[in-house]
């Protein structure tokens, strides 16, 4: 049903099959109702293969393809992109950019309607996508007042409401928490059950364990092997390291050795309370107490309050009364507001200047270039200190803003979904980032979605769930049983859920 | 995002429902009326009666803030502009003077435009344009602009955090450079979103050679009709009182 024959691309014009992303002799073959994910690192290729089997690339990224690619029998050369958007549906990375309307029932209709559909039958197929995927409550809603989560799950019906063959993935699940994905791989499964071709570039590989038939791990732009995923499940733990897979099983990470030391100081929170307007309180925390000079995780699934607690804590909201102790020190919002640093998910919204030193420079009090100078080369940024933030790669933005946060003395850091969409080597390259900022006199905070990096640094958990601190405890043999059990909670309701 | 957040226009048959062209010849017609000197001896009564219906508007459409602003707006431009002011001394009576004449002007404009965007759902503006005729190339750009105002309000709340975090602000360090700061991270982040929006609406077949449909019925009722004959009398009052 999909081909690719010796398909070669670059996205320089040059034809210079260097860079990130290229494809150099991809020969593919993707039989009709097949569920095939793609894996591998981060700039391997994998979205490029999406792209080439939605369209966009060559009709929308310019670039140098070689090869054919056949589509139900059609060579895609012969396509317009819209003759192959109306057999393919895409559904992307970013919940954020993927509506043209603002409304949810507009964005339902809008790839039939661009069809030229007549619209009793939208109305009809709208009604029958609704149900079929649960998402009543979601419908005549802006897509502004939606959790990431819902956004994508409506992304997947408006993709299913044009009734396309073949659907493909580009890195689905990297913005969502457990629930969402566990409500994703719902959408998956009916899509499978309609024998649908579905293709998924993905790093989670767990969620999909169970539903897709193979996977494809691509290294440099070239398949290089394909697996089962019980053949994946086989695999140590260094075996995956090396490929830069993501686990497939629990048991399958390894806990690095990290001492869960007995803490002496202690960080606490106190009435920490804040509603938005006309709405049950977002966060209601009477006294928290997390280990000083430690790495707490902070879990809990989307709309528990973890990004309200994190703003309360950086004393970005105003009404937040709440007060943080250690020690002797009780800091109010106003000191809080100097004495912390938010590491934001999108890191670009924290970078302001042309350069990576300026960036770090106005961060100082006293602006002192040697400091400066010492603080980009303990974070091996010193080679790229005239370049402009934007011009990095969303590592290297992120230990600019360490930087940013080390050289203005901040005693509490928060990383917040840090590591949303990383490859493996990836996450351990924020991990080790996050663990060079440890030290004694600091307080850090990792909120996340994601397991594998709460096990490879954190000490300590702490759950929200509703606003409320529902428990806190350390990372010990222990607390990681309850920390994966936590995780794999919404899978099991799911699976009991469908058929 | 949920505090006090102006959010894009969605279709929940709640309050008044006009016709988007009937918004556009209204925004049309306000800005002629504000911006000219059309309507001469009759402007003191044509002028606040025309820029009061979007204010009566927003509150038929149940957007309580902007009905509220807009509503204040209106009173104080207008309290301003009918009060003797020569009790001011020279300088003073200038400043208003002027502010009054460029806001006075400016504002009717802007809380219609800002009535048009938040009523409207960008599926109801396109379903107007290809009633009008108007080809898709001028119509896709426009529509965008539905989800453009949203978005980036979404983006300067978060640059604000950072900034806040950071110790950048008016009047601490660097204010000097506080606009750049602020407006830098908001452009990168739109030619990305706008890039990867772009794709993801031809994925759902934009732009295709056959005639688009459109689920949502768009069409005049009493209330638009009841406007459009206000707005033909002030242009009928206004030829009459030339004549006169």
């Amino acid at each position: 049903m999909i081909e690719f024959k010796n398909v070669s691309f670059s996205y320089n014009v040059d034809g210079n099959a260097n860079g990130g992303g290229c494809l150099k002799n991809i020969d593919l073959k993707i039989n009709r109702g097949e569920t095939v994910v793609l894996a591998g690192e981060s700039g391997c290729g994998k979205t490029t293969i999406t792209r080439l089997i939605n369209g966009l690339i060559p009709y929308y990224y310019e670039g140098m393809l070689t090869g054919d690619i056949i589509i139900d029998g059609k060579n895609s050369k012969n396509m317009s992109l819209y003759e192959i958007s109306k057999n393919t549906g895409s559904v992307f990375q970013n919940p954020r950019s993927q509506f043209f309307n603002v409304d949810t029932d507009s964005e339902l209709a809008f790839s039939c309607e661009n069809q030229g559909m007549p619209v009793e039958e939208i109305k009809r197929r709208i009604k029958e996508t609704v149900e079929l995927f649960g998402v009543q409550r979601l419908m005549h809603r802006s897509i502004f007042d939606m959790s990431g989560g819902e956004k994508q799950i409506m992304a997947c019906a408006a993709v299913s409401v044009a009734d396309p063959d073949i659907i493909v993935l580009d890195e689905p699940s990297s913005n969502l928490d457990m629930k969402a994905t566990a409500e994703l791989k719902k959408c998956i499964r009916i899509w499978k059950s309609q024998k649908k071709t579905i293709i998924i570039a993905e790093h989670r590989l767990r969620y999909l364990s169970d539903i897709a038939d193979r996977v494809l791990y691509i290294r440099d732009g070239r398949i290089e092997n394909s697996f089962t995923f019980d053949e994946l499940r086989e695999k140590s733990f260094n075996e995956l390291k090396t490929l830069g897979l993501r686990p497939v099983t629990d048991d399958q990470f390894i806990k690095p050795e990290s001492i869960v030391s007995e803490n002496r100081k202690k960080f606490t929170l106190r009435d920490f309370s804040f509603a938005y307007k006309r709405s049950a309180p977002a966060l209601k925390i009477e006294e928290c107490s997390v280990p000083f000079g430690e790495i707490t995780a902070v879990i809990g699934n989307n709309g528990a309050g973890k990004s309200t607690f994190s703003r309360c804590l950086c004393g970005l909201v105003k009404k937040c009364k709440g007060v943080a102790e250690y020690d002797d020190n009780k800091l109010k919002r106003r000191d809080r507001l100097k004495k912390s640093f938010m590491v934001m998910q999108d890191v670009n919204n924290q970078l302001f200047t042309e350069s990576v030193q300026d960036e770090v420079a106005i961060s100082c009090d006293d602006e002192d270039n040697e400091r400066v100078t010492e603080i980009l080369r303990s974070l091996d940024l010193e080679e790229l200190s005239d370049r402009h933030p934007a011009s990095l790669s969303g590592g290297q933005k992120q230990r600019c803003a360490i930087a940013c946060a080390i050289a203005s003395n901040k005693e509490i850091m928060i990383f917040d979904e840090p590591t949303s969409g990383l490859d493996l080597r990836h996450m351990f390259e924020v991990a080790d980032n996050i663990r060079y900022v440890k030290s004694d006199d600091r307080c850090i905070l990792v909120i996340s979605h994601d397991l594998e990096l709460i096990l490879s640094c954190c000490t300590y958990v702490v759950r929200l769930e509703k606003g409320e601190v529902i428990e806190h405890y350390p990372l010990d043999s222990e607390g990681i049983g309850r920390l994966v059990d936590f995780f794999e909670e919404p899978f099991r309701t799911s699976s009991s859920d469908v058929l | 995002m949920a505090d006090d957040n102006i959010l894009g226009a969605v279709n929940d048959k709640k309050g008044l429902v006009l016709d988007p062209r009937t918004k556009l010849l209204l925004l049309f017609m306000i800005s002629i009326f504000s911006w000219s000197s059309i309507g001469g001896s009759a402007r003191v009564v044509i002028l606040p009666v025309i820029t009061l219906i979007p204010v009566v508007l927003l509150f038929l459409s149940r957007k309580w803030k902007g009905a509220f602003i807009s509503a204040f707006l209106f009173l104080g431009v207008n309290i301003i502009s009918y009060t003797d002011l020569n009790k001011f001394s020279g300088g003073i009576y200038y400043i208003i003077l002027i502010m009054v004449g460029i806001f006075g002007r400016l504002m009717p404009c802007i809380i219609m435009a800002y009535y048009l965007v938040y009523t409207t759902t960008v599926s109801e503006f396109v379903a107007a344009m290809e009633k009008m005729h108007v080809p898709d190339k001028i119509t896709i750009p426009f529509s965008v602009i539905f989800r453009f105002f949203p978005t980036v309000q979404e983006q300067m709340h978060f640059i604000k955090d950072a900034m806040d975090m950071r110790g950048i602000k008016i009047g601490g360090k660097h204010s000097s450079k506080y606009i750049e700061y602020r407006l830098i991270p908001l452009m990168i982040c739109s030619v990305k979103t706008g890039d990867e929006l772009s794709a993801a609406s031809l994925t759902r077949c934009l732009g295709g050679p056959v005639k688009r449909t459109n689920v949502c019925k768009i069409g005049f009722g009493l209330p638009d009709y009841i406007i459009i004959f206000i707005l033909i009398a002030s242009v009928a009052a206004s030829v009459i009182f030339k004549l006169v």
